[in-house]
């Protein structure tokens, strides 16, 4: 308990909450000597809200002790390179500088975020089983659903941040990643994010969707820009992870891994790191206009002022249509690495995979305005993002006919995460058909706005990195703990979860075409389809059982479950060449790559050979 | 490295500061006289290639360090420089940004800015550029006296840019009725400013910082990664400052 209390985690929200508390008076103080009112509906006006959860934010990092180091280096002090860990739970709590701890981390709060996340979904799908309001507000219908929204993404992109950093560095045979400093850092910021995003609760909320609009989000209430500052806040995680990661892969890859010598995953990691180290400062310079707009009246989006509304959207989805390839490439990059080792065959067209990654990554930033084809923007652009748009549909096909050809006669074995990786292709390709349709102008002119994109990009999402990310638990978690999780609870986890998630998109599919519009906490009973939400949100209770048990069983194979340490999946993969857990640093002898890494049931083939002479050759 | 080669470089600094200032000179003669954006822009470019590979040295991130152990000081050293590059990237999508943003609102028009005040802070950014230079160099060739009286003239600089854009040109834009809350152009052109002039600021805390550490003798010519890192932040500044003030103050007609 004691350990618990003065953990790095403890340490931080104690000064978040200091730093909130003297922010907000400061600025009270200012706004009292200047003459102005002091306080407000949420007690502190807005301003004074706002700069206190700056510099909470930041009081929390300092907190923990992330940024000693580089205190330290500025008043010219020397630091060890590393650090040691204290044995047992603690370190999981304080700051490591260890990229398997910091990914457990990572996933952990990812789990946390996406439980969070769903339990809002559960709350406005029950209101929603009927037509008419039965227990919700309007405002809370909006914030619960916003929240949702946003929870889940950021839940998201750090659950991506968590298998990157525990894989990459093991994969590419490093010690650590490039900045281990900076790995922590890239952690620590994301739980002062999520404190700011729940914060909107307590403030008024938010009823604008995680797209946070303007005008809309001009007038919301103060929950707006702790929204606003969560993303921000969180935006910083995503920036600086994927600057370490580019890093690292340029940097630290072992002796003979050229560019196509490396694990498919890699390559949509890097594909995933260029687009959020660049295209996420653009979700936060317009997150931040729009702050500037509420605190000081600056017009940028206010037509009256000469502003401009839509660029606000310009902006937001430069970042937020790439963003989404944030989520599904290191996703289809899972896929395409864990299939060969199921199939026993090599992954198909390797090379083109490869490059798949990066096309959709580069196209992806093309294609922003096909969210805003009915948004008013000028009607020449609708066009030419509608053509980029469906661009991205051909390297997307090559990940499918790469799947197709590798699964094509092989030898299938499959365990829970096989499941999972077939899942995932399935969801996904729900998704992705359902996706031309709404980049097709005339189309999406109709589907805009309905419950049809809700369908389509919940298939993409959960296809996309959901499936796959429940893939790799279940694949590494004997890497990470020397355990195996339960089959029969992943069996279960899977056939309860899937079936049921299929009948909640295609009906939000169905209703969306029978207009039903999203964002909305009523429906009107005579457009018929008051059995269908029924049945989404009984779909819905069924996904949370299911997760439900996955959680159990990740507590239960924690405690108990069956000892692996050795190559349980009979990879080729380096990091299961050496027992599980992984060691402190990674790999105590040094490992060559030799040979393709996918040639599954070649015999003889090797990918690597460790400098004691032990080479992996299954096949 | 040899002494005979320090005043070859330090030459080499004077020289490029010579012909960014000549550039400066054409691109505010070219916007009074022809307006042509197409030249600006082409102007702007070539300022920003100079900077870029005599002052940055971007060159270096194509070092070839294959061999090297990657515990060597060396390799590290290279791997940060790569970091480093990779963060003004990113930063750089944050002023690009802005930049669009500016065109987005106030297309080919501009507000009334004191052209006299902005060609004086483009003036001195400049020369802090060059200053910085110096003490990179005099740092790389172990000449620390050089290294502080450089460092101590772009910090000068640098605060004098601060003031000149925070202490004047903010003051009288609001006199002139640009203020952040009256129009669109106002408060692009507060924001603009702000953002770059926040960079600024962090420059010139970081170059105390290495200020401190370099007299105090921590920095070697073989050692010195804070100097060279303050040096191409500083440097980045002024890029963005190539762009931005062309954008705010010569393109377009008055609104
Ligand atoms: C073949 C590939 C895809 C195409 C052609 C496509 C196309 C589109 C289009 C045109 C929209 C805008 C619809 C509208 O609002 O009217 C949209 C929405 C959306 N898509 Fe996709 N998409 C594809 C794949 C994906 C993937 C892989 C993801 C994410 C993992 C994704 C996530 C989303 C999200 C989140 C939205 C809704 C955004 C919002 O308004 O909140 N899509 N998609
Ligand atoms: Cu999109």
């Amino acid at each position: 308990m004691k350990k618990f209390l003065t953990s790095a985690l403890v340490r931080g929200l104690l000064w978040q909450a200091i730093g909130w508390l003297l922010g907000a008076l400061f600025v009270t103080g200012i706004r009292f000597l200047m003459g102005l009112n002091p306080f407000d509906q949420f007690f502190f006006t807005e301003p004074a809200w706002v700069f206190g959860a700056l510099v909470g934010a930041i009081s929390f990092v300092a907190g923990t002790g992330a940024m000693t180091d580089w205190f330290k280096w500025a008043k010219g002090e020397e630091t060890p390179e590393h650090r040691e860990d204290p044995p047992g739970w603690e370190k999981y709590l304080n700051v490591s500088l260890d990229h398997k701890v910091i990914g457990i981390q990572y996933t952990v709060t990812a789990l946390i975020l996406m439980c969070v996340g769903g339990l809002f979904a559960m709350i406005f799908r029950t209101e929603l089983a009927h037509s008419g309001l039965q227990f919700l507000t309007l405002q809370e219908y909006n914030t619960f659903m916003s929240l949702h929204g946003i929870v889940m993404i950021v839940g998201i992109l750090v659950g991506v941040a968590g298998v990157m950093n525990y894989l990459v560095p093991m994969m590419i045979g490093a010690d650590d990643m490039s900045f281990p400093r900076l790995n922590a850092f890239s952690f620590w910021v994301v739980p002062p994010a999520a404190v700011l995003l729940l914060s909107t609760l307590a403030l008024g909320g938010f009823d604008t969707g995680w797209t946070g609009y303007p005008p809309l989000s001009v007038r919301a209430p103060v929950g707006m820009q702790m929204f606003f500052m969560g993303v921000a806040v969180a935006g910083w995680s995503s920036i600086l992870g994927g600057l370490n990661l580019i890093a690292t892969v340029l940097r630290m890859r072992t002796k003979g891994m050229t560019a196509f010598r490396m694990p498919i995953f890699i390559w949509a990691a890097i594909a995933t790191s260029i687009i959020t180290l660049t295209a996420t400062q653009l979700i936060g310079l317009a997150f931040q206009l729009v702050m500037f707009q509420r605190l000081l009246g600056m017009g940028f989006f206010d037509p009256a002022k000469g502003g401009n509304p839509i660029l606000f959207q310009h902006l937001f989805w430069f970042y937020s249509h790439p963003a989404v390839y944030v989520f599904v490439l290191p996703g289809l990059g899972l896929i395409s690495e864990l299939m060969p080792v199921f199939v026993r065959k090599p992954l198909f067209g390797y090379r083109f995979v490869a490059m798949s990654s990066l096309g959709i990554a580069l196209v992806g930033f093309l294609v922003w305005a096909h969210h805003m084809f009915t948004s008013g923007m000028n009607e020449y652009l609708r066009v030419p993002f509608m053509y980029s748009t469906l661009l991205v549909a051909v390297p997307t096909g090559v990940k499918f006919f790469s799947w197709i050809a590798t699964l094509w006669k092989g030898k299938i074995e499959a365990p829970t995460p096989m499941l999972f990786v077939v899942g995932g292709i399935v969801v996904f390709l729900l998704g992705g058909l359902s996706g031309p349709p709404n980049a097709t102008v005339a189309t999406d002119l109709h589907l805009h706005d309905t419950y049809w994109i809700v369908g389509h990009f919940h298939d993409t999402m959960f296809g996309g990195y959901i499936f796959p990310f429940f893939a790799a638990i279940y694949y590494w978690f004997p890497k990470a703990t020397g355990k195996r999780m339960n089959e029969t609870l992943g069996k279960i986890h899977f056939w309860l979860m899937t079936p049921a998630f299929l009948t909640l998109t295609l009906l939000m599919m169905r209703v969306g075409l029978l207009g039903m519009r999203r964002r909305v906490a009523d429906y009107d009973p005579a457009l018929g389809f008051d059995n269908y939400h029924l049945i989404m949100t009984i779909a819905g209770y069924l996904i949370a059982i299911a997760i439900a048990i996955f959680l159990y069983n990740l507590y239960i194979s924690l405690r108990h479950g069956e000892t692996a340490t050795g190559n349980v999946w009979n990879s080729r993969s380096p990091e299961w060449q050496v027992p599980s857990p992984m060691p402190v640093h990674n790999y105590d002898v040094p490992f060559e790559v030799v040979g393709e890494p996918y040639d599954y049931g070649l015999p003889g083939s090797a990918y690597v050979r460790f400098a004691d002479g032990s080479q992996s050759t299954k096949h | 490295m040899e002494h005979t080669n320090k005043s070859e470089i330090l030459r080499q600094g004077a020289i490029i500061f010579v012909f960014l200032a000549v550039l400066t000179g054409l691109e505010f003669f070219v916007a009074v006289a022809i307006g042509a954006v197409a030249l600006l822009a082409v102007i702007a470019l070539v300022k920003v290639a100079l900077v870029m590979y005599y002052y940055m040295h971007i060159y270096k991130l194509n070092a070839q360090d294959e061999q090297l152990d990657r515990h060597s000081f060396e390799y590290k050293l290279n791997t940060r420089r790569l970091g480093l590059w990779l963060f003004l990237l990113s930063d750089s999508f944050v002023f690009g940004g802005l930049f669009v943003s500016r065109f987005n609102l106030l297309g080919l028009t501009r507000p009334d800015l004191n052209q006299v005040l902005g060609l004086a802070v483009t003036s001195v950014l400049l020369l802090s550029s060059f200053f910085m230079n110096r003490a990179e160099s005099s740092m790389a060739h172990g000449d620390r006296r050089g290294f502080i009286i450089g460092i101590v003239a772009t910090l000068i600089l640098g605060i004098g840019f601060l003031a000149g854009v925070l202490g004047v040109e903010w003051p009288n834009a609001i006199k002139a009725g640009v203020t952040p809350s009256a129009s669109a152009a106002g408060a692009i052109f507060f924001m603009m400013t702000g953002m770059h002039a926040f960079h600024v600021l962090t420059g010139v805390i970081f170059l105390s910082i290495v200020l401190r550490n370099g007299s105090r003798g921590i920095y070697s010519p073989e050692k010195h990664w804070g100097v060279e890192a303050a040096a191409i932040y500083w440097h980045f500044v002024d890029v963005v400052w190539i762009f931005f003030y062309p954008a705010l103050y010569l393109i377009g007609k008055l609104i």
